[in-house]
Protein backbone atom coordinates (compact mmCIF):
# COMPACT_ATOMS: atom_id res chain seq x y z
CA UNK A 1 0.00 0.00 0.00
CA UNK A 2 1.58 3.31 -0.98
CA UNK A 3 1.26 6.94 0.37
CA UNK A 4 -1.51 7.91 -1.62
CA UNK A 5 -3.99 4.62 -1.00
CA UNK A 6 -3.30 4.92 2.46
CA UNK A 7 -4.39 8.37 3.04
CA UNK A 8 -7.90 7.96 1.66
CA UNK A 9 -8.37 5.25 4.07
CA UNK A 10 -6.73 7.37 7.00
CA UNK A 11 -10.13 8.52 8.59
CA UNK A 12 -12.01 5.36 8.32
CA UNK A 13 -8.90 4.12 9.90
CA UNK A 14 -8.48 6.11 12.61
CA UNK A 15 -12.58 6.10 13.69
CA UNK A 16 -12.29 1.98 13.53
CA UNK A 17 -14.08 1.47 10.36
CA UNK A 18 -11.99 -0.41 8.21
CA UNK A 19 -12.23 -4.01 7.69
CA UNK A 20 -9.59 -6.20 9.07
CA UNK A 21 -7.42 -6.79 5.80
CA UNK A 22 -7.48 -2.75 5.30
CA UNK A 23 -6.50 -2.18 8.67
CA UNK A 24 -3.93 -4.70 8.61
CA UNK A 25 -1.96 -3.06 5.39
CA UNK A 26 -2.82 0.91 6.81
CA UNK A 27 -0.82 -0.44 10.23
CA UNK A 28 1.74 -1.88 7.76
CA UNK A 29 2.09 0.93 5.79
CA UNK A 30 2.23 3.14 8.95
CA UNK A 31 4.84 1.33 10.44
CA UNK A 32 7.64 2.80 8.00
CA UNK A 33 6.01 6.03 6.87
CA UNK A 34 5.98 9.06 9.48
CA UNK A 35 4.41 11.30 7.02
CA UNK A 36 1.62 9.31 7.02
CA UNK A 37 1.75 8.79 10.83
CA UNK A 38 1.72 12.37 11.17
CA UNK A 39 -1.64 12.72 9.45
CA UNK A 40 -3.02 10.66 11.56
CA UNK A 41 -2.00 11.97 14.32
CA UNK A 42 -3.51 15.17 12.95
CA UNK A 43 -6.72 13.56 12.37
CA UNK A 44 -6.47 13.23 16.78
CA UNK A 45 -5.92 16.54 17.13
CA UNK A 46 -8.57 17.56 14.96
CA UNK A 47 -11.30 15.28 17.12
CA UNK A 48 -9.79 16.80 20.18
CA UNK A 49 -11.10 20.48 19.05
CA UNK A 50 -14.16 19.43 18.45
CA UNK A 51 -15.32 19.51 21.94
CA UNK A 52 -18.13 21.62 22.39
CA UNK A 53 -18.29 24.08 25.44
CA UNK A 54 -20.36 23.12 28.32
CA UNK A 55 -23.08 25.45 29.76
CA UNK A 56 -21.92 24.94 33.43
CA UNK A 57 -23.76 23.49 36.57
CA UNK A 58 -25.73 26.10 36.63
CA UNK A 59 -27.45 25.55 33.51
CA UNK A 60 -28.25 21.91 34.24
CA UNK A 61 -29.44 22.84 37.56
CA UNK A 62 -32.25 24.37 35.81
CA UNK A 63 -32.40 22.62 32.45
CA UNK A 64 -34.65 19.39 33.92
CA UNK A 65 -37.14 22.07 35.68
CA UNK A 66 -37.36 24.19 32.42
CA UNK A 67 -38.45 21.08 30.87
CA UNK A 68 -40.22 19.59 33.11
CA UNK A 69 -42.53 23.51 33.16
CA UNK A 70 -43.25 23.30 29.38
CA UNK A 71 -44.44 19.47 29.65
CA UNK A 72 -46.42 20.29 32.53
CA UNK A 73 -47.96 23.22 30.29
CA UNK A 74 -48.66 20.66 27.72
CA UNK A 75 -50.21 18.45 29.12
CA UNK A 76 -52.42 20.97 31.05
CA UNK A 77 -54.98 21.23 27.70
CA UNK A 78 -54.86 22.01 24.29
CA UNK A 79 -55.42 25.56 24.87
CA UNK A 80 -52.00 26.29 25.87
CA UNK A 81 -49.45 24.95 23.20
CA UNK A 82 -45.94 26.24 23.57
CA UNK A 83 -44.32 24.44 20.86
CA UNK A 84 -44.16 25.58 17.06
CA UNK A 85 -47.24 24.70 15.30
CA UNK A 86 -47.24 20.82 14.19
CA UNK A 87 -46.63 19.69 10.69
CA UNK A 88 -43.03 22.17 10.77
CA UNK A 89 -41.78 25.23 8.68
CA UNK A 90 -43.45 24.55 5.04
CA UNK A 91 -46.92 23.86 6.47
CA UNK A 92 -46.77 26.73 8.60
CA UNK A 93 -45.58 28.81 5.15
CA UNK A 94 -48.60 26.93 3.10
CA UNK A 95 -50.92 27.49 5.82
CA UNK A 96 -50.73 31.52 5.31
CA UNK A 97 -49.17 31.50 1.62
CA UNK A 98 -52.38 29.85 -0.04
CA UNK A 99 -54.77 32.17 1.08
CA UNK A 100 -52.38 35.12 0.31
CA UNK A 101 -52.05 33.31 -3.12
CA UNK A 102 -55.98 32.75 -3.21
CA UNK A 103 -56.36 36.99 -2.25
CA UNK A 104 -53.83 38.13 -4.67
CA UNK A 105 -55.29 35.93 -7.28
CA UNK A 106 -58.22 37.90 -6.54
CA UNK A 107 -56.92 41.45 -6.62
CA UNK A 108 -55.73 40.33 -10.65
CA UNK A 109 -59.10 39.20 -11.84
CA UNK A 110 -60.44 42.20 -10.68
CA UNK A 111 -57.42 44.25 -12.21
CA UNK A 112 -57.68 42.39 -15.60
CA UNK A 113 -61.53 42.26 -15.91
CA UNK A 114 -62.49 45.06 -14.00
CA UNK A 115 -61.04 47.58 -15.81
CA UNK A 116 -59.33 48.68 -12.51
CA UNK A 117 -55.94 49.48 -13.81
CA UNK A 118 -53.68 52.22 -13.30
CA UNK A 119 -55.03 54.94 -15.74
CA UNK A 120 -58.18 53.13 -16.94
CA UNK A 121 -61.30 54.89 -16.84
CA UNK A 122 -63.19 53.06 -13.66
CA UNK A 123 -66.81 51.78 -13.15
CA UNK A 124 -68.23 53.60 -10.07
CA UNK A 125 -68.36 50.54 -8.36
CA UNK A 126 -65.31 49.20 -8.88
CA UNK A 127 -63.02 51.77 -6.83
CA UNK A 128 -64.62 50.63 -3.56
CA UNK A 129 -63.78 46.80 -4.12
CA UNK A 130 -60.01 47.16 -5.73
CA UNK A 131 -59.37 49.46 -2.89
CA UNK A 132 -60.33 47.60 -0.48
CA UNK A 133 -59.60 43.86 -1.79
CA UNK A 134 -56.27 44.39 -2.10
CA UNK A 135 -55.42 45.13 1.51
CA UNK A 136 -58.06 43.17 3.10
CA UNK A 137 -57.89 39.95 1.64
CA UNK A 138 -53.61 40.14 1.58
CA UNK A 139 -53.86 41.51 5.06
CA UNK A 140 -55.71 39.35 6.49
CA UNK A 141 -53.88 36.28 6.63
CA UNK A 142 -50.93 38.09 7.66
CA UNK A 143 -52.55 39.18 10.58
CA UNK A 144 -53.22 35.44 11.36
CA UNK A 145 -49.50 35.18 10.97
CA UNK A 146 -48.98 37.15 14.13
CA UNK A 147 -49.08 35.21 17.53
CA UNK A 148 -51.87 32.93 16.98
CA UNK A 149 -50.56 29.52 17.11
CA UNK A 150 -47.58 30.55 19.44
CA UNK A 151 -48.06 31.24 23.05
CA UNK A 152 -45.27 32.48 24.98
CA UNK A 153 -44.66 30.04 27.69
CA UNK A 154 -41.19 31.46 29.59
CA UNK A 155 -39.20 34.22 29.04
CA UNK A 156 -37.48 32.70 26.30
CA UNK A 157 -40.21 32.16 24.53
CA UNK A 158 -40.67 35.73 23.43
CA UNK A 159 -37.40 34.67 22.05
CA UNK A 160 -39.03 31.37 20.09
CA UNK A 161 -41.79 33.32 19.14
CA UNK A 162 -40.35 36.11 17.35
CA UNK A 163 -37.84 33.57 15.83
CA UNK A 164 -40.43 31.90 14.36
CA UNK A 165 -42.56 34.37 13.50
CA UNK A 166 -39.99 36.30 11.29
CA UNK A 167 -39.63 34.21 8.50
CA UNK A 168 -43.28 33.47 8.19
CA UNK A 169 -43.73 36.94 7.93
CA UNK A 170 -41.00 38.28 5.49
CA UNK A 171 -42.23 35.66 3.80
CA UNK A 172 -45.77 36.02 3.40
CA UNK A 173 -44.79 39.68 2.81
CA UNK A 174 -42.43 38.86 -0.27
CA UNK A 175 -43.96 35.90 -1.50
CA UNK A 176 -48.30 37.01 -1.21
CA UNK A 177 -49.47 39.50 -3.61
CA UNK A 178 -46.34 41.06 -5.11
CA UNK A 179 -44.74 37.85 -6.02
CA UNK A 180 -47.75 36.39 -8.05
CA UNK A 181 -49.08 39.71 -9.50
CA UNK A 182 -45.21 40.68 -10.88
CA UNK A 183 -45.17 36.79 -12.58
CA UNK A 184 -48.57 37.65 -14.27
CA UNK A 185 -48.61 41.46 -15.00
CA UNK A 186 -48.06 42.46 -18.50
CA UNK A 187 -44.74 43.98 -19.12
CA UNK A 188 -44.35 47.29 -16.87
CA UNK A 189 -41.79 49.98 -17.08
CA UNK A 190 -38.82 50.14 -14.86
CA UNK A 191 -39.32 51.92 -11.41
CA UNK A 192 -38.94 55.21 -12.61
CA UNK A 193 -41.57 54.59 -15.14
CA UNK A 194 -43.81 53.49 -12.97
CA UNK A 195 -43.94 57.08 -11.31
CA UNK A 196 -43.91 58.58 -14.43
CA UNK A 197 -46.57 56.37 -16.03
CA UNK A 198 -49.91 57.93 -14.10
CA UNK A 199 -48.78 61.31 -14.74
CA UNK A 200 -48.62 60.91 -18.59
CA UNK A 201 -52.10 58.79 -18.45
CA UNK A 202 -53.77 60.91 -15.91
CA UNK A 203 -55.21 63.44 -18.71
CA UNK A 204 -56.66 60.48 -20.54
CA UNK A 205 -59.35 59.52 -17.68
CA UNK A 206 -62.70 60.91 -18.07
CA UNK A 207 -63.39 63.59 -15.65
CA UNK A 208 -66.50 62.30 -14.28
CA UNK A 209 -64.36 58.99 -12.75
CA UNK A 210 -61.36 60.42 -10.73
CA UNK A 211 -58.00 58.56 -11.53
CA UNK A 212 -57.96 56.06 -8.86
CA UNK A 213 -54.69 55.95 -6.94
CA UNK A 214 -52.23 53.61 -9.73
CA UNK A 215 -53.08 50.26 -6.76
CA UNK A 216 -50.24 48.37 -8.27
CA UNK A 217 -47.59 50.59 -8.02
CA UNK A 218 -48.18 52.31 -4.66
CA UNK A 219 -48.76 48.80 -2.84
CA UNK A 220 -45.92 46.91 -4.62
CA UNK A 221 -43.51 49.84 -3.67
CA UNK A 222 -43.50 49.17 0.01
CA UNK A 223 -43.43 45.49 -0.33
CA UNK A 224 -40.88 45.45 -2.83
CA UNK A 225 -38.84 47.45 -0.46
CA UNK A 226 -38.73 44.61 2.07
CA UNK A 227 -37.45 42.11 -0.41
CA UNK A 228 -33.52 41.04 0.35
CA UNK A 229 -32.15 42.46 -2.49
CA UNK A 230 -34.80 44.41 -4.08
CA UNK A 231 -32.41 47.86 -3.86
CA UNK A 232 -30.44 46.19 -6.00
CA UNK A 233 -31.37 47.64 -9.67
CA UNK A 234 -30.30 44.83 -11.37
CA UNK A 235 -32.84 42.05 -9.71
CA UNK A 236 -35.96 44.78 -9.29
CA UNK A 237 -35.51 45.58 -12.58
CA UNK A 238 -35.42 42.29 -13.86
CA UNK A 239 -37.61 40.58 -11.89
CA UNK A 240 -40.46 43.55 -12.79
CA UNK A 241 -40.00 42.92 -16.30
CA UNK A 242 -41.43 40.00 -17.87
CA UNK A 243 -39.10 37.05 -20.04
CA UNK A 244 -37.86 38.72 -23.30
CA UNK A 245 -39.68 37.92 -26.07
CA UNK A 246 -42.93 37.32 -24.13
CA UNK A 247 -46.43 37.63 -26.12
CA UNK A 248 -47.84 40.90 -26.38
CA UNK A 249 -50.72 41.45 -23.93
CA UNK A 250 -53.93 42.34 -25.58
CA UNK A 251 -56.06 45.48 -25.07
CA UNK A 252 -58.61 44.35 -22.15
CA UNK A 253 -61.98 45.57 -22.95
CA UNK A 254 -62.96 49.05 -22.65
CA UNK A 255 -59.33 50.32 -22.59
CA UNK A 256 -59.04 53.29 -25.43
CA UNK A 257 -56.61 52.18 -28.02
CA UNK A 258 -54.27 54.87 -27.71
CA UNK A 259 -54.12 54.09 -24.22
CA UNK A 260 -53.23 50.32 -24.65
CA UNK A 261 -50.46 51.32 -28.18
CA UNK A 262 -48.86 53.55 -25.25
CA UNK A 263 -49.05 50.62 -22.75
CA UNK A 264 -47.57 48.57 -25.59
CA UNK A 265 -44.56 50.86 -25.95
CA UNK A 266 -44.03 50.51 -22.63
CA UNK A 267 -43.94 46.81 -22.51
CA UNK A 268 -41.29 46.93 -25.50
CA UNK A 269 -38.75 49.23 -23.49
CA UNK A 270 -39.48 46.98 -20.29
CA UNK A 271 -38.23 43.72 -22.80
CA UNK A 272 -35.49 45.54 -24.27
CA UNK A 273 -34.69 46.39 -20.54
CA UNK A 274 -34.57 43.17 -19.77
CA UNK A 275 -32.85 41.72 -22.88
CA UNK A 276 -30.22 44.12 -22.24
CA UNK A 277 -29.47 42.97 -18.61
CA UNK A 278 -30.09 39.66 -19.45
CA UNK A 279 -27.28 39.66 -22.37
CA UNK A 280 -25.42 41.37 -19.28
CA UNK A 281 -24.60 38.14 -16.97
CA UNK A 282 -25.48 35.53 -19.78
CA UNK A 283 -24.76 35.65 -23.08
CA UNK A 284 -27.73 34.36 -24.00
CA UNK A 285 -30.62 31.67 -22.72
CA UNK A 286 -30.37 29.57 -24.84
CA UNK A 287 -29.32 26.87 -23.20
CA UNK A 288 -31.14 25.85 -19.97
CA UNK A 289 -27.75 26.71 -18.00
CA UNK A 290 -28.19 30.07 -18.52
CA UNK A 291 -31.88 30.02 -18.81
CA UNK A 292 -31.69 28.45 -14.83
CA UNK A 293 -29.61 31.38 -13.88
CA UNK A 294 -31.49 33.77 -15.58
CA UNK A 295 -35.04 32.47 -14.24
CA UNK A 296 -32.84 32.45 -10.76
CA UNK A 297 -32.11 36.04 -10.88
CA UNK A 298 -35.95 36.52 -11.43
CA UNK A 299 -36.81 34.68 -8.50
CA UNK A 300 -38.90 32.04 -10.70
CA UNK A 301 -37.29 29.00 -8.36
CA UNK A 302 -39.48 26.17 -9.42
CA UNK A 303 -38.48 27.42 -12.98
CA UNK A 304 -35.18 27.94 -12.53
CA UNK A 305 -34.65 24.53 -11.05
CA UNK A 306 -36.46 22.13 -14.04
CA UNK A 307 -34.10 24.51 -16.20
CA UNK A 308 -30.95 23.77 -13.97
CA UNK A 309 -31.89 19.86 -14.33
CA UNK A 310 -32.33 20.02 -18.02
CA UNK A 311 -28.54 21.62 -18.29
CA UNK A 312 -27.42 18.65 -15.70
CA UNK A 313 -28.60 16.07 -17.88
CA UNK A 314 -27.29 17.76 -20.82
CA UNK A 315 -23.48 17.29 -20.14
CA UNK A 316 -22.59 14.62 -17.77
CA UNK A 317 -19.15 14.69 -18.59
CA UNK A 318 -19.07 18.83 -18.10
CA UNK A 319 -16.54 19.67 -15.66
CA UNK A 320 -18.59 22.17 -14.23
CA UNK A 321 -21.13 19.86 -12.59
CA UNK A 322 -20.03 20.21 -9.61
CA UNK A 323 -20.99 23.73 -9.59
CA UNK A 324 -24.41 23.24 -11.24
CA UNK A 325 -25.10 19.91 -8.61
CA UNK A 326 -24.38 23.21 -5.86
CA UNK A 327 -26.40 25.53 -8.04
CA UNK A 328 -29.20 22.82 -7.94
CA UNK A 329 -29.10 22.42 -4.71
CA UNK A 330 -29.32 25.97 -3.64
CA UNK A 331 -32.44 26.15 -5.86
CA UNK A 332 -33.91 23.58 -4.00
CA UNK A 333 -33.38 25.18 -0.35
CA UNK A 334 -34.89 28.06 -1.81
CA UNK A 335 -37.94 26.50 -2.54
CA UNK A 336 -37.76 25.44 1.21
CA UNK A 337 -37.15 21.20 -0.07
CA UNK A 338 -34.45 20.75 2.57
CA UNK A 339 -33.83 17.34 2.50
CA UNK A 340 -34.08 17.46 -1.27
CA UNK A 341 -31.19 19.34 -1.05
CA UNK A 342 -29.56 17.28 1.14
CA UNK A 343 -29.86 14.69 -1.40
CA UNK A 344 -28.34 16.59 -3.94
CA UNK A 345 -25.56 17.62 -1.71
CA UNK A 346 -24.94 14.16 -0.64
CA UNK A 347 -24.64 13.16 -4.37
CA UNK A 348 -22.24 16.35 -4.35
CA UNK A 349 -20.20 14.87 -1.55
CA UNK A 350 -19.74 11.45 -3.05
CA UNK A 351 -18.31 12.85 -6.51
CA UNK A 352 -16.40 15.14 -5.55
CA UNK A 353 -14.97 14.43 -2.23
CA UNK A 354 -13.14 17.86 -1.42
CA UNK A 355 -15.48 20.30 -3.27
CA UNK A 356 -14.36 23.42 -2.53
CA UNK A 357 -17.73 25.28 -4.47
CA UNK A 358 -19.98 22.62 -1.93
CA UNK A 359 -17.53 24.30 0.92
CA UNK A 360 -18.61 27.81 0.13
CA UNK A 361 -22.24 27.23 -0.30
CA UNK A 362 -22.31 25.18 3.21
CA UNK A 363 -21.21 28.46 4.71
CA UNK A 364 -23.63 30.09 2.62
CA UNK A 365 -26.67 27.77 3.50
CA UNK A 366 -27.94 28.48 6.82
CA UNK A 367 -28.86 32.17 5.22
CA UNK A 368 -30.10 30.74 2.02
CA UNK A 369 -32.91 28.98 4.07
CA UNK A 370 -33.85 31.78 6.03
CA UNK A 371 -33.83 34.74 2.90
CA UNK A 372 -34.90 32.13 -0.18
CA UNK A 373 -35.95 35.39 -1.75
CA UNK A 374 -32.22 37.00 -2.07
CA UNK A 375 -29.74 36.56 -5.02
CA UNK A 376 -28.57 33.00 -5.32
CA UNK A 377 -25.02 32.99 -3.96
CA UNK A 378 -23.64 30.00 -6.11
CA UNK A 379 -22.29 30.50 -10.24
CA UNK B 1 -34.27 10.31 41.41
CA UNK B 2 -36.05 6.86 42.07
CA UNK B 3 -33.82 3.89 42.47
CA UNK B 4 -35.63 1.81 40.31
CA UNK B 5 -35.24 4.30 37.76
CA UNK B 6 -31.69 4.88 38.09
CA UNK B 7 -30.70 0.80 36.46
CA UNK B 8 -33.60 1.33 34.01
CA UNK B 9 -32.92 1.62 30.30
CA UNK B 10 -34.12 4.11 28.31
CA UNK B 11 -36.72 1.97 26.41
CA UNK B 12 -38.07 0.78 29.64
CA UNK B 13 -38.07 4.25 31.16
CA UNK B 14 -39.63 5.34 28.05
CA UNK B 15 -42.75 2.89 28.12
CA UNK B 16 -43.21 4.41 31.70
CA UNK B 17 -43.00 7.87 30.35
CA UNK B 18 -45.74 7.36 27.34
CA UNK B 19 -47.35 5.94 30.40
CA UNK B 20 -47.56 9.38 32.59
CA UNK B 21 -44.78 8.67 34.70
CA UNK B 22 -43.00 11.95 34.89
CA UNK B 23 -40.45 10.78 36.97
CA UNK B 24 -39.58 8.42 34.24
CA UNK B 25 -39.56 11.12 31.44
CA UNK B 26 -37.15 13.25 33.60
CA UNK B 27 -35.13 10.58 34.38
CA UNK B 28 -34.43 10.34 30.36
CA UNK B 29 -34.07 14.07 30.41
CA UNK B 30 -31.18 13.81 33.00
CA UNK B 31 -29.60 10.57 31.57
CA UNK B 32 -29.58 12.33 28.21
CA UNK B 33 -29.60 16.23 28.22
CA UNK B 34 -25.95 16.62 27.75
CA UNK B 35 -25.83 14.67 24.44
CA UNK B 36 -28.82 15.99 23.56
CA UNK B 37 -27.37 19.90 23.93
CA UNK B 38 -24.52 18.86 21.99
CA UNK B 39 -25.88 17.88 19.05
CA UNK B 40 -27.74 21.07 19.26
CA UNK B 41 -25.12 23.25 19.53
CA UNK B 42 -23.61 21.25 16.66
CA UNK B 43 -26.63 22.28 15.09
CA UNK B 44 -26.20 25.99 15.83
CA UNK B 45 -23.29 26.89 16.45
CA UNK B 46 -24.21 28.86 19.93
CA UNK B 47 -25.59 27.83 23.19
CA UNK B 48 -28.31 30.26 22.98
CA UNK B 49 -29.67 28.68 19.94
CA UNK B 50 -28.95 25.32 21.44
CA UNK B 51 -30.66 25.90 24.88
CA UNK B 52 -33.93 26.51 22.89
CA UNK B 53 -33.22 23.64 20.59
CA UNK B 54 -32.23 21.01 23.15
CA UNK B 55 -35.55 22.36 25.27
CA UNK B 56 -37.40 22.03 22.14
CA UNK B 57 -36.12 18.14 21.46
CA UNK B 58 -37.30 17.12 24.75
CA UNK B 59 -40.62 18.72 24.64
CA UNK B 60 -41.23 16.72 21.42
CA UNK B 61 -39.52 13.31 22.69
CA UNK B 62 -42.43 13.95 25.73
CA UNK B 63 -45.50 14.24 22.72
CA UNK B 64 -43.73 11.60 20.46
CA UNK B 65 -43.70 9.00 23.36
CA UNK B 66 -46.87 7.59 22.75
CA UNK B 67 -45.94 6.56 19.36
CA UNK B 68 -42.71 5.66 20.47
CA UNK B 69 -42.13 1.53 19.88
CA UNK B 70 -40.14 0.16 23.11
CA UNK B 71 -39.11 -2.42 21.16
CA UNK B 72 -36.41 -0.12 19.01
CA UNK B 73 -33.63 1.25 20.56
CA UNK B 74 -34.29 5.03 22.26
CA UNK B 75 -31.21 6.10 21.61
CA UNK B 76 -31.42 6.92 18.40
CA UNK B 77 -34.98 7.91 18.10
CA UNK B 78 -34.22 10.74 20.17
CA UNK B 79 -30.74 11.80 18.19
CA UNK B 80 -33.04 12.02 15.16
CA UNK B 81 -35.46 14.10 17.00
CA UNK B 82 -32.74 16.63 18.43
CA UNK B 83 -31.33 16.57 14.84
CA UNK B 84 -34.36 17.90 13.30
CA UNK B 85 -35.04 20.30 16.19
CA UNK B 86 -31.67 21.76 15.60
CA UNK B 87 -31.95 22.42 11.88
CA UNK B 88 -35.23 23.86 12.33
CA UNK B 89 -34.16 25.97 14.96
CA UNK B 90 -30.76 26.80 12.74
CA UNK B 91 -32.99 27.70 10.05
CA UNK B 92 -35.48 29.91 11.78
CA UNK B 93 -32.92 31.82 14.05
CA UNK B 94 -29.90 33.65 13.98
CA UNK B 95 -27.79 30.84 14.03
CA UNK B 96 -25.43 30.08 11.17
CA UNK B 97 -23.93 33.02 12.47
CA UNK B 98 -21.57 31.81 15.25
CA UNK B 99 -21.85 34.35 18.36
CA UNK B 100 -18.98 34.72 20.43
CA UNK B 101 -20.43 37.96 22.28
CA UNK B 102 -19.81 37.91 25.59
CA UNK B 103 -22.97 37.38 27.60
CA UNK B 104 -24.45 35.04 25.62
CA UNK B 105 -26.50 32.71 27.48
CA UNK B 106 -25.79 30.14 29.02
CA UNK B 107 -22.11 30.73 29.37
CA UNK B 108 -19.27 27.91 29.08
CA UNK B 109 -17.76 27.18 32.36
CA UNK B 110 -14.23 25.98 31.88
CA UNK B 111 -13.93 23.24 34.18
CA UNK B 112 -11.37 24.20 36.98
CA UNK B 113 -8.20 24.97 34.84
CA UNK B 114 -4.99 25.45 37.28
CA UNK B 115 -3.92 29.04 38.04
CA UNK B 116 -0.77 28.19 35.65
CA UNK B 117 -2.30 26.59 32.71
CA UNK B 118 -5.37 29.20 32.51
CA UNK B 119 -4.23 31.33 30.61
CA UNK B 120 -3.24 29.30 27.91
CA UNK B 121 -5.82 26.77 28.39
CA UNK B 122 -8.63 29.34 27.40
CA UNK B 123 -6.49 30.69 24.69
CA UNK B 124 -6.08 27.18 23.36
CA UNK B 125 -9.74 26.02 23.96
CA UNK B 126 -11.33 29.18 22.52
CA UNK B 127 -9.49 28.63 19.45
CA UNK B 128 -11.23 25.13 19.02
CA UNK B 129 -14.14 26.57 20.10
CA UNK B 130 -13.92 29.13 17.01
CA UNK B 131 -12.58 27.08 14.59
CA UNK B 132 -15.33 24.24 15.51
CA UNK B 133 -18.10 27.04 15.36
CA UNK B 134 -16.72 28.52 12.35
CA UNK B 135 -17.00 24.89 9.91
CA UNK B 136 -20.94 24.46 7.94
CA UNK B 137 -23.52 23.16 10.25
CA UNK B 138 -23.28 19.92 7.69
CA UNK B 139 -19.79 19.08 8.55
CA UNK B 140 -19.86 20.50 12.62
CA UNK B 141 -22.83 18.12 13.00
CA UNK B 142 -21.09 14.65 12.22
CA UNK B 143 -17.67 15.95 13.71
CA UNK B 144 -19.30 16.18 17.20
CA UNK B 145 -21.45 13.25 17.21
CA UNK B 146 -18.26 11.04 15.50
CA UNK B 147 -15.23 12.56 17.95
CA UNK B 148 -17.02 14.02 20.98
CA UNK B 149 -20.22 11.55 20.89
CA UNK B 150 -18.37 8.20 19.52
CA UNK B 151 -21.05 7.34 17.40
CA UNK B 152 -19.78 5.09 14.31
CA UNK B 153 -20.35 5.82 10.69
CA UNK B 154 -23.29 3.87 10.59
CA UNK B 155 -24.88 5.53 13.86
CA UNK B 156 -24.47 8.81 12.08
CA UNK B 157 -25.74 8.28 8.79
CA UNK B 158 -28.93 7.03 10.04
CA UNK B 159 -29.12 10.47 12.24
CA UNK B 160 -28.14 12.58 9.22
CA UNK B 161 -30.14 10.07 7.27
CA UNK B 162 -27.05 10.36 4.69
CA UNK B 163 -25.33 7.36 3.31
CA UNK B 164 -22.13 6.38 5.44
CA UNK B 165 -19.63 7.19 2.61
CA UNK B 166 -20.97 11.14 3.08
CA UNK B 167 -20.27 10.81 6.76
CA UNK B 168 -16.87 10.01 5.85
CA UNK B 169 -16.04 12.33 3.29
CA UNK B 170 -17.62 15.10 5.45
CA UNK B 171 -15.70 14.09 8.54
CA UNK B 172 -12.51 13.92 6.18
CA UNK B 173 -13.42 17.55 4.90
CA UNK B 174 -14.35 19.12 8.55
CA UNK B 175 -10.92 17.90 9.93
CA UNK B 176 -9.19 19.19 7.48
CA UNK B 177 -10.75 22.78 8.13
CA UNK B 178 -10.19 22.37 11.81
CA UNK B 179 -6.46 21.64 11.12
CA UNK B 180 -6.57 24.20 8.91
CA UNK B 181 -7.59 27.00 11.07
CA UNK B 182 -6.08 25.69 13.96
CA UNK B 183 -2.54 25.95 12.09
CA UNK B 184 -2.29 22.70 11.47
CA UNK B 185 -1.92 20.17 7.99
CA UNK B 186 -3.13 17.54 6.62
Amino acid sequence: MDCRETRTLLNAFHDGELPAADRARVEEHLRGCPECGALLADLARADRAAGVPDPGPAYWDRFNARVMDRVEREADGPGVKVLRPKGGWMREQLRYLVPAAAAAALVLVIVHYGGLRPGTPTPATNPAVGDRAAPDSAGEPMAKAGPGPLVTEKPGGATAARRIQSPVLTEERSAAVPRVERDRLPARPSPAGNEEAPRERAPAAPAAAPSPPPMMSSKRSPDRQEWPGAGTGKVAAGSVAPPAGSPPVAAPEGTPPGMHAERMKMAGAADRVAEQQAAGKAKSASSPCDLARTLAEREQMRDAEAAQRACLAGDRNAPSREKGLVFLAELLDRQGRFSEADAVIAEIEKKYTQSRSLDLYLQQRPMVQKQPKAVPVTR
Amino acid sequence: MRADLEEAKDERLAALAAGGDRGAFEALVTRHRQAVYRLCWSATGNADDADDAAQETFVRVYRSLPSYDPGRPFGPWLRKIAWNCGLTVRRDGNAGVPRVAEGDAPEAVDPAPGPEEAAAGNEERRRMEDALAALPAELRMVMVLRAVEGLSYAEIALTAGIPAGTVMSRLSRARTRLLAALGGSS
